[in-house]
């Protein structure tokens, strides 16, 4: 059972705040470029948004790819997450991926994918509109 | 040092295709803050006195704000600043979306525009770079194609651009400033600028940040601001729910709402254009500009009968007032299809809804021939006409060629007492509050700094839609002097219009930004400082008194129904609240700053170089 946030896209208005506090949170800085969560509107069409995120879960083929073992497991929260440190940035898992959850930093430095803000996701608790939740 | 700012200023010349970049003046942020203060400050000292709007020697530019980009809540916006062409005032045009925070994630906290490239050009901005790019496969299209195209010609699917449509190309004055779609820095006719220039839009995409002093108790903090301050403050529950077209029941009950060309402050069709209609009739769903918890936009969709596919956001309170009432518009489905032609020819929806409703007013009074006004029968409610005004005007078509100078310029050509019927203050239209039910309005128009505006001062809320007395002038020159006190420093962040954001909130946002103390008198200082150096450029520019004007048929033409029945505005009294509003600014009889006052503000070298003051 994958343990990630859920979306319910008919609530989204495209704000992005769940973007500014996930960037804020995680690189202290308001910096939808690596936040952790993509919000997308379908142009032309305007009102309607596609979310990209890791959904944690249970075949992990993130983790398989991994060449660094960078991608390790959190037993107290039973996730994944990307120790950036040992992570060369080889995009491996980018390409694993089947849900385009994991994806590297503008500068490509990195993989980034959603923690779960230590169990506690800001961006559920931000969302005006209760889009996100867990 | 972070303080909200990039640091950064991109300099385009486009007359010899060069860009630089320079460091933000930081002694001018501190003392003007941003948006709007800034933008003035800048445009103060590049812009020479006199020169034609529309010349190469006008100085466009487009600012964020020091909150912009970051999670202070609704600080999504941008400012188009330059010297409008319909005012020929200083112009401050702002729109909501997606522009403004990208401007700041590539780097930048503002863009100077000089010059008038020699053919149609637009630029492309990413991370700290700016290339002036051919605009020849998009130049002649409509706004929401040239988003697309531009999108399609950088290759980044999410690149967000302020352009024109085909209005700006033609210079009309009622040309506005488009991005994401529907967002439009409306009034003034920025876009006719943007024209001038060949300059089609201004694209851009960024991959930055932006940084305040205290990241991790700022992003608390803010987060419960965003929850408790935007999401639950009741001031905001209609916003949430119905956004500004609430305003039209609201209007119709004061017996305010423009009707048939402001003949009558109250419409027989109404409940075809309010809020209630949008909701049963067209809301598809509910869209937000960035970093919002309110969304107050809906978006809307016609899904049956003849305008069926017809789309665009809102339609707002002002375009269901001067598009749908004033040109006696009864169904909702319409006047989203008007909306939408506007949006795409990029026309700012409250002057034309004012023109075409002139025009109609013209038509019917047999001041204009079915042959003058390319075959149509112009009349108030006849859907077959209006629904073709959009283009005729964007595309200066026959009769559009006209009426795209705003009625002002366009009563000069036509004549024959159609000047008697134009409602406007320095060239631009009225705004969709009837002062003749809101006498405070009155004064509001007349002493906005870009023309007839109710951005700049509100006085309606507190007693047409409130409980004072709308008829009463007393106290009215205090409101608008606190009003645009409040819009300055708001505008300077730069804060959305619907964040009912109070003064003690705005000095913790304003300290967060700039890690320095700051208080509501702080503030204070520095709006009425913005305030000040605004009027002075205009004054500069030989605005004083005598353009503060009352429209002649406010003050001749009594309301036939409802609450103000029988009321105008009357000369005494506004006049009365003109010398008032003056004398609470410090300024002279002829509505000029003194020496004295501009000094008091810490304005004195700005003083100097204006002639007028003394």
């Amino acid at each position: 059972m994958a343990k990630g946030i859920k979306v319910d896209r008919s609530k989204c208005t495209g704000c992005q705040v769940c973007r500014l506090v996930c960037s804020g949170e995680h690189v202290k800085s308001f910096k939808p470029s690596e936040a952790r969560i993509k919000v997308m509107d379908k142009f032309p069409e305007p009102a309607d948004f596609e979310f990209k995120y890791c959904i944690q879960c249970d075949e992990h083929p993130c983790v398989d790819a991994c060449p660094a073992e960078a991608i390790k497991l959190d037993e107290a929260l039973g996730i994944y997450k990307v120790d950036k440190d040992a992570c060369t940035g080889c995009g491996s898992c980018v390409e694993a991926c089947p849900h385009e959850g994991i994806w590297l930093d503008p500068t490509g430095t990195y993989a980034m994918k959603c923690d779960l803000c230590e169990g506690s996701p800001q961006c559920v608790e931000i969302c005006p509109k209760k889009a996100l939740s867990r | 040092m972070a303080d909200g700012n990039k640091g950064k200023v991109l300099r385009v010349d486009l007359t010899n295709e060069k860009v630089t970049t320079e460091p933000l003046n930081r002694e001018w942020a501190k003392q003007f803050f941003g948006g709007k203060g800034l933008a003035a400050r800048y445009l103060f000292e590049e812009l020479k006195p006199g020169i034609d709007p529309l010349s190469p020697d006008n100085v466009l530019e487009i600012w964020t704000g020091p909150a912009v980009g970051s999670m202070v809540p609704l600080t999504s916006r941008y400012v188009v600043c330059t010297k409008s062409p319909l005012s020929g005032t200083f112009l401050d045009s702002y729109a909501g979306g997606f522009v403004g925070p990208e401007i700041k994630y590539a780097g930048f906290d503002g863009i100077i525009i000089k010059g008038r490239a020699k053919k149609p050009v637009y630029l492309w901005i990413t991370d700290d770079k700016c290339e002036i790019r051919d605009a020849k496969n998009i130049w002649g299209k409509d706004t929401y194609k040239t988003e697309e195209l531009i999108r399609k010609e950088t290759g980044v699917e999410d690149a967000r651009a302020a352009c024109i449509g085909p209005a700006g190309e033609k210079l009309s004055l009622m040309a506005c400033v488009v991005n994401d779609l529907t967002r439009n820095a409306g009034r003034g006719g920025g876009g006719a600028v943007f024209g001038s220039k060949n300059l089609k839009a201004v694209a851009v995409k960024g991959t930055g940040g932006v940084e305040l002093p205290d990241m991790d108790g700022f992003v608390k903090w803010a987060k419960e601001m965003f929850l408790k301050d935007v999401v639950e403050n009741p001031d905001h529950a209609g916003s949430i729910t119905d956004g500004t077209p609430i305003i039209v029941d609201m209007s119709q009950n004061a017996g305010i709402l423009p009707t048939k060309n402001w003949s009558t402050g109250q419409f027989d069709g109404s409940t075809g254009i309010n809020s209630e209609a949008i909701k049963t009739r067209v809301l598809y769903r509910k869209k937000a500009c960035f970093d919002c918890g309110i969304a107050c936009g809906s978006w809307s969709k016609v899904t049956k009968g003849r305008f069926r596919g017809a789309a665009t956001e809102g339609p707002e309170y002002e375009t269901l007032g001067l598009c749908g009432s004033n040109c006696g518009m009864k169904d909702i489905e319409t006047v989203v299809k008007f909306a939408e032609d506007c949006d795409r020819m990029g026309l700012d929806s409250m002057s034309t809804g004012n023109v075409v409703a002139w025009a109609m007013d013209l038509y019917e009074r047999g001041i204009l021939t079915k042959e003058e006004v390319n075959g149509l029968e112009l009349r108030f409610g006849n859907e077959d006409a209006y629904v073709q005004m959009p283009n005729i005007i964007g595309t200066r078509k026959g009769i559009g060629d006209i009426l795209a100078d705003g009625s002002k310029r366009a009563a000069m050509k036509i004549g024959k007492g159609s000047e008697k019927r134009v409602v406007e203050v320095k060239g631009v239209e009225y705004p969709a509050y009837d002062p003749r039910g809101s006498i405070g309005m009155a004064l509001a128009y007349a002493t906005s700094d870009r023309g007839a505006d109710h951005n700049r001062a509100w006085p309606v809320a507190g007693d047409a839609y409130g409980s004072g007395d709308p008829w009463n002038p007393e106290g009215k020159a205090a409101t608008c002097v606190e009003d645009n006190t409040r819009t300055s420093i708001k505008w300077s962040f730069i804060f959305c219009d619907f964040y009912a954001v109070n003064w003690t909130n705005m000095g913790k946002y304003a300290t967060a930004i700039t890690g320095k103390e700051t208080t509501e008198q702080d503030l204070r200082v520095m709006g009425k400082r913005i305030w000040n150096l605004v009027r002075a450029f205009n004054v500069r520019e030989g605005f004083s008194r005598k353009d503060d004007t009352l429209p002649e048929r406010m003050e001749k033409e009594p309301l036939p129904v409802g609450k103000p029945m029988g009321h105008v505005v009357p000369r005494a009294d506004f006049e009365r609240m003109l010398s008032e509003y003056y004398s609470l600014w410090g300024w002279s009889e002829q509505g000029i700053p003194t020496m004295k006052t501009m000094q008091s503000h810490g304005l004195g070298d700005i003083a100097r170089k204006v002639p007028a003051i003394e």
